[in-house]
């Protein structure tokens, strides 16, 4: 790639030298002076200049410009209000147009101290008012949804929340209404604004008009900590700053990596965090006790009744993991129990190496020119930074193909083995398409695949290696699988056969607790040893609870789905010791020496994992390694097959939604973003069955039924359904549907 | 058989390069089979044209002949911009508020009339400009309105 | 009337229908031009020195020039034809949509083919409903006539916005958002409609087209007032005349000429105390510049600006404050609010002219009043900011005695007889009842 032509532009008498194209507030910056903006924000797209708080001089026009809109030009001459009494004069105006109707709320209002408006108008804007007309006034605060607050009085209309609801996230929900002065910001009818990305508009608001309903009157700016971790809810790792108050954490706000996640984050990851006070968290052992249900004891009855089981059971022990244990929890588990001969360990799904021959940053989607994704769940459920990253690139001007039931090319669940198949194969368009653009990108998201492996042998076959631009993605459904996985690994080189009987279930995580395929296999086991965070999930069918953290209390690593090693950092201490601790001390029973520092496992590990990389240069915006080169040949599989529907069945298509899990569950504010009793069908099958939207309608398969709403996907494929996991109870693949 | 709007939309969206052009005709279409633009317009043009109704109420409200609160069976609206102003506007508007019962901005009690007063409508030369229904009479003046009342109400 | 370009041929005669058009001649100028290269057809315009007729003056050949020649831009070229006439004072379009549709339709077609277009969006004011009929109907028949030779004509009606009249607002109306003007750069002839080229032009404009292909740019530029402001205009004559109305002229007649010649003079005998030209968004004259002619420069010199041919005769009836007011009200409804100053600058010059011509204001607010209109000036991101700060700022400097007059004796010296007394705006309304409500 050539470098790009430099130009020189004078900002206030400095001279700068900046890649041709680069905007003038960027200039301004590389200058070391401030062009001060409110609408400006380059990831919601082209500057649109509305605000006017960025009028400078350029010499030779003579009118004011808005620097946003310009970009730098060789020979360009800006002044700003530094230097130019006009651009002073300019930007004075613009902030006293802007003050003349906001309401003096700086006391009582979140913003304050964090507020651009504010820091605007100390620098640039007028001391005090000239106007004596009352104010416009509205209602205030009206929640516009239970996470979200809109004051109207504040709002400078800035546009930037109603361009990122339509440009940025798509959901078009949060709008402008109105014309002139009248214009105001609005949902549709009284609606909460119900999207996965909503949160955002909150950090994007440059004054207090969008306040998070969590953190009001919670904290001001100068009594917080800010501390920097990594979200491990979903396999993306969005990078976060946890802000945290007295010991508390008051909010999560993002911290921008710009490979990663752009500075956006999913409601999830926002708002989640009060799970941490959950009224039904566990914070201390439980045992059961016969016919008194369970009680807590003291730790070191705990750690007493741990060994006796640990003892007992030998090596016929199984591990279930949940794959959101930070590698250094995962491996400090592995060493104790493989080191007791229990080598057995299940995890939610498969996991492979083969796609770091592939690796690229999330950002280069952005990039690419064709992007093809397969599989049968949205990627906006299972990584919804991921399909940011796709809208952009729609943006962009990429091609963007979906194979799948909802897809732009429609495709039978299942299918996605076969689309591979099907792309490798000589002749095939789309195929030959992405072998020959310069930067592709795959991208698989859902059940199957291997772990990735399928997607590899995809990306071999079509010359992906070698050429730089060209990356796949595979999407798990756990967010630190890969990492779990390969730290279990690492534990030791011994093999071991499943244990039979069971002995000893060892539950670790909420997930894993509420896995339906643990359940059962704990139906199985003997006796059951359980570390989860709340009291619902294994506390009742277990025999020793521990008390789980999150990874907000967490140190350690996670591995996100681009391969890449990031740093969580404890942001609170949690109720209960950390797991490493209580391992390191159980361990020492058995003669085991374990660490209970993340740093000195993660040292363990590292030459193994990770190329020797120091823990502490995982770092503040963790970097991803460079791709390796392709293992041995991965073979394309043909598809499992999956009944067909047969005209009147149709295929249930089960999904795991965002808004769902322990967590989000014990979160009130989220519950509306929880999915509704619905069922997914394609406007043909609805109209055969002569289904109107809102329809209530029987689904029914072998033995259960439920009841549920209809709703009309006119994208999905005709003979497919989809149902949210938590909805679809016992529901077979294939499915009747009748309306009621 | 007349068509239902879904499909009166799909037709004029189909003759523009990008479909979300069609969204100021299809809310046209919605308003004239409503008599305005309730709430349920605005889900059926939103479904026709796959966009959301946020989006399409966003877009109604920015323009005055899209009505968003119920308005009456006919619609008289007086310009009252400065060169029909400069010839008696103002009268002509009071002099219809007194003869259709009616205040300015507001819908009869019967549902028939709604008054309006609106910016320049165009045809200056002729003051004063009164749109019945949009469509246009010129040189209205005050003591022209009793016999132009008595012709809306079917006299 | 002799020497009508636009609106020739129209007098006695039904030129809406397809058959009276061609019997005087019409469509013979697109017959020309599709057996002209399209650059040609450019030079010709660019000869003529047509400058476009809605109010920026901007000369069309050199526009059309602007648009990318074909195989130059992956994206395909348009045509816009500006039909949402609603600058106060001006009503040329609705007569010329009216009474020679066919030659509007002509126009477009010639142009078209100049900028080897295929697509030609006709926004029309949605109010014109009529005129939209009379268009419709004459592009039926021309489209049965097989005349638009494989070029697809829409007519898009608007929906009541006057910021829609500004070319970068239209195109977001066009595409079916909000009309908001865009930031520029980027153009229109390089991204407008759909982010492809477009050109974009005003009615008369477009229908003094065909005369200048069949005649030639020369001619053209032989009749008017000089290089600089040829051809003719429709002017609009209204407000306190005899005769108020649209008159095709030469370009350089001059007020006295329109007014009384042509207009019948004042009315009822009264004074003229004001002239408005251009539209409301216009600084005013003074009757001492009655003699002003009617062309690009000699408006400007004089202090404002030819806009859309537009005069308004006020007579002593008036009260100035009263039209400062009612302009102001028009800007603070046809604000778009997408930017600032022109936002809330509109909002404050209406409340401050209020508290005027009510009497309660004070000598500093009369300042205060023109700070405003200075902030606003050149500030924001169209013109129609300008639009409202200009013409405010002109009744000030030039009427500044009525203004103070209003400060001192503490009510309005007309004492309600003047013409715009109790004169009820849109805005109004909303006080009194929302139009619209705002959601509790």
């Amino acid at each position: 790639m050539s470098a790009p032509e430099l130009v020189t532009v004078t900002v206030d008498g400095r001279a700068v030298q900046v890649p041709h194209g680069t905007g003038l507030v960027e200039t301004g910056l590389a200058a070391g002076v401030e062009i001060p903006v409110f609408c400006y924000e380059p990831r919601l797209g082209p500057p649109v200049g509305a605000c006017r708080m960025c009028l400078v001089e350029i010499e030779g026009m003579p009118k004011l410009q808005a620097g946003c809109t310009l970009v730098a030009q060789d020979g360009m001459v800006v002044s700003t209000a530094a230097t130019s009494k006009k651009a002073a004069e300019g930007q004075n105006a613009t902030l006293e147009f802007i003050l003349v109707n906001h309401p003096l709320d700086c006391p009582v209002c979140d913003k304050g101290g964090e507020c651009p408006l504010q820091d605007l108008t100390f620098r640039y804007g007028p001391g005090n008012t000239r106007m004596t007309f009352p104010k416009r006034t509205f209602d205030k605060p009206i929640p516009i949804s239970p996470t979200i607050a809109l004051d109207r009085e504040r709002c400078i209309l800035c546009y930037r929340c109603t361009r990122f609801s339509e440009t940025v996230s798509g959901d078009g929900q949060l709008v402008a209404s109105n014309r002139g002065a009248q214009s105001l910001i609005t949902t549709f009818e009284d609606e909460p604004y119900r999207a996965p990305f909503s949160g955002n508009v909150i950090e994007l608001c440059p004054v207090g008009a969008l306040t998070s309903t969590q953190y009001r009157f919670e904290a001001r700016p100068w009594e917080i900590q800010n501390v920097p971790t990594v979200c491990a809810l979903c396999p993306v790792g969005c990078n976060i700053s946890a802000t945290t108050r007295e010991g508390k954490v008051k909010r999560i706000i993002s911290r921008n990596h710009p490979e990663v996640d752009e500075g956006w984050l999913c409601d999830k990851g926002r708002f989640a965090f009060s799970h941490l006070r959950a009224p039904d968290r566990i914070t201390e052992p439980l045992r059961r006790v016969r016919r008194r249900g369970f009680a807590p004891v003291p730790w070191d009855e705990a750690l007493d009744e741990a060994e006796r089981l640990l003892r007992e059971a030998g090596d016929h022990i199984v591990t279930a993991l949940s794959g959101s244990e930070t590698i250094e929890g995962a491996y400090g588990l592995a060493r104790l129990l493989r080191g007791l001969g229990a080598h057995t360990a299940i995890l939610p799904e498969e996991t492979s190496d083969a796609l770091d021959a592939y690796r690229l940053p999330l950002s280069a989607i952005r990039a690419a020119e064709l992007v093809v994704v397969l599989g049968d769940e949205p990627v906006s459920e299972r990584a919804p930074v991921l399909d940011l990253w796709l809208r952009a690139a729609r943006r962009a001007g990429a091609e963007v193909v979906t194979c799948g039931p909802a897809g732009s090319t429609l495709a039978a669940p299942g299918a996605a083995a076969q689309v591979c198949l099907d792309l490798a194969a000589p002749g095939n368009e789309l195929g030959e398409r992405l072998r020959a653009a310069a930067r592709a990108i795959l991208v698989w998201s859902g059940p199957g695949g291997q772990g990735g492996a399928q997607l590899a042998a995809l990306a071999g076959a079509l010359g992906f290696a070698g050429r730089e631009g060209c990356g796949a993605f595979y999407v798990p459904a756990a967010p630190n699988a890969r990492g779990v996985a390969e730290a279990w690994s690492a534990a030791s080189d011994d093999e071991g056969s499943t244990p039979d009987p069971i002995k000893l279930l060892v539950v670790s995580g909420d997930e894993a607790a509420s896995n339906p395929h643990v359940r059962a296999l704990a139906e199985r086991a003997e006796s059951v040893l359980a570390v989860t965070m709340f009291q619902g999930l294994a506390v009742g069918w277990a025999d020793l609870v521990l008390p789980g953290t999150s990874y907000l209390e967490r140190d350690g690593t996670t591995m996100n789905l681009e391969g890449r090693v990031q740093r969580l950092r404890r942001t609170v201490t949690p109720p209960a010791p950390d797991e490493l601790a209580w391992l390191s001390q159980l361990a020492g029973r058995f003669g085991i020496e374990l660490s209970p520092h993340p740093a000195v496992l993660f040292a363990e590990l590292s030459p193994r994992l990770f190329g020797g990389l120091p823990f502490g240069e995982v770092g503040e915006r963790a970097s991803l390694r460079p791709r390796s080169a392709p293992a041995a040949e991965h073979r394309l599989e043909p598809p499992a097959l999956r009944r067909p529907g047969d005209g009147h069945r149709l295929q249930l298509l089960r999904y795991r939604p965002l808004f769902s899990g322990a967590a989000v569950e014990r979160v009130p504010e989220l519950q509306f973003q929880r999915p509704a009793r619905e069922v997914e069908l394609s406007a043909d099958d609805a109209e055969r069955r002569r289904i109107g939207p809102g329809d209530e309608v029987t689904v029914r398969s072998n033995g259960t039924s439920a009841t549920l709403r209809a709703r009309i996907d006119r994208r999905l494929a005709p003979g497919v359904v989809r149902i949210a996991d938590e909805h679809a109870g016992d529901l077979h693949q294939l499915v009747e549907v009748l309306k009621r | 058989m007349q068509r239902s709007l879904y499909e009166e939309i799909r037709a004029v969206a189909v003759q523009y390069p990008d479909e979300r052009s069609a969204v100021l005709p299809a809310l046209r279409l919605a308003q004239e089979r409503y008599g305005w633009l309730p709430p349920a317009a605005f889900r059926e043009v939103a479904d026709a044209l796959d966009v959301t109704p946020a989006y399409c109420q966003s877009v109604a409200s920015f323009y005055d002949m899209f009505h968003l609160v119920p308005v009456g069976r006919r619609l008289v609206e007086v310009c009252t911009n400065i060169c029909c102003g400069l010839e008696g506007a103002q009268g002509v508007l009071e002099a219809l508020e007194s003869e259709l019962g009616v205040r300015v901005g507001e819908t009869s009690d019967d549902g028939e009339f709604t008054l309006r007063a609106v910016e320049c409508l165009g045809g200056c030369g002729s003051p004063t400009i009164v749109a019945i229904d949009n469509r246009y009479r010129e040189g209205v003046r005050a003591d022209d309105v009793p016999a132009l009342v008595t012709e809306l109400r079917g006299g | 009337m002799a020497d009508e370009i636009v609106l020739a041929g129209a007098e006695g005669r039904d030129l809406t229908k397809l058959s009276e058009f061609r019997a005087g001649g019409g469509y013979a100028a697109l017959a020309k031009a599709r057996g002209l290269e399209p650059a040609a057809v450019i030079e010709e315009l660019v000869a003529s020195n047509l400058r476009g007729r809605g109010g920026a003056g901007f000369p069309m050949g050199r526009k059309a020039g602007f648009i990318p020649k074909p195989g130059t831009n992956p994206n395909p070229t348009y045509l816009a034809v500006n039909a949402d006439e609603s600058e106060p004072g001006t009503f040329k379009d609705r007569e010329i949509m009216r009474r020679v549709p066919h030659r509007l339709i002509e126009g477009c077609l010639i142009t078209a083919h100049a900028i080897v277009s295929r697509h030609v969006f006709i926004y029309i004011r949605g109010e014109y409903l009529e005129e939209f009929e009379i268009l419709r109907a004459a592009l039926d028949e021309a489209r049965g006539a097989e005349l638009l030779g494989g070029v697809t004509v829409v007519l898009h009606r608007g929906a009541g916005a006057y910021i829609c009249g500004e070319e970068t607002a239209l195109l977001e109306s066009l595409e079916g958002q909000r009309g908001q003007p865009r930031s520029k750069p980027p153009f229109p002839a390089v991204s407008g409609l759909y982010a492809s080229p477009t050109l974009i032009n005003n009615v008369e404009t477009i229908a003094s087209v065909p005369a200048i292909v069949e005649r030639g740019g020369a001619w053209f530029a032989t009749i008017g007032a000089g290089p600089a402001s040829t051809g003719t205009r429709v002017f609009c004559l209204s407000g306190n005349v005899v005769r108020g109305g649209n008159y095709e002229l030469p370009m350089g007649a001059t007020i006295r000429e329109l007014v009384y010649d042509h207009g019948g003079g004042i009315a009822d005998g009264r004074e003229l105390k004001a002239i408005i030209p251009g539209g409301s968004s216009f600084p005013v004259l003074t009757p001492d510049q009655i003699d002003t002619p009617l062309d690009f420069d000699s408006v400007a010199e004089a202090g404002s600006a030819l806009g859309s041919g537009v005069v308004i005769a006020i007579d002593d009836r008036c009260c100035m404050v009263q039209l400062g007011l009612r302009v102001a009200q028009f800007y603070m409804h046809e604000s778009c609010g997408k930017c600032t100053p022109c936002r809330e600058g509109t909002r404050w010059m209406v409340a401050l002219l209020d508290k005027i011509e009510d009497g309660r204001a004070t000598h500093g607010e009369l300042d205060l009043l023109l700070d405003v209109c200075d902030r606003i000036l050149g500030k924001c991101l169209c013109p129609l900011g300008d639009a409202a700060a200009m013409p405010v700022a002109s009744y000030v400097d030039s009427f500044r005695d009525e203004f103070r007059e209003h400060v001192d004796a503490g009510s309005c010296p007309f004492g309600g007889s003047s013409s715009l007394d109790r004169l009820l705006a849109p805005v109004d309304q909303h006080s009194l009842h929302p139009t619209v409500e705002v959601p509790a």
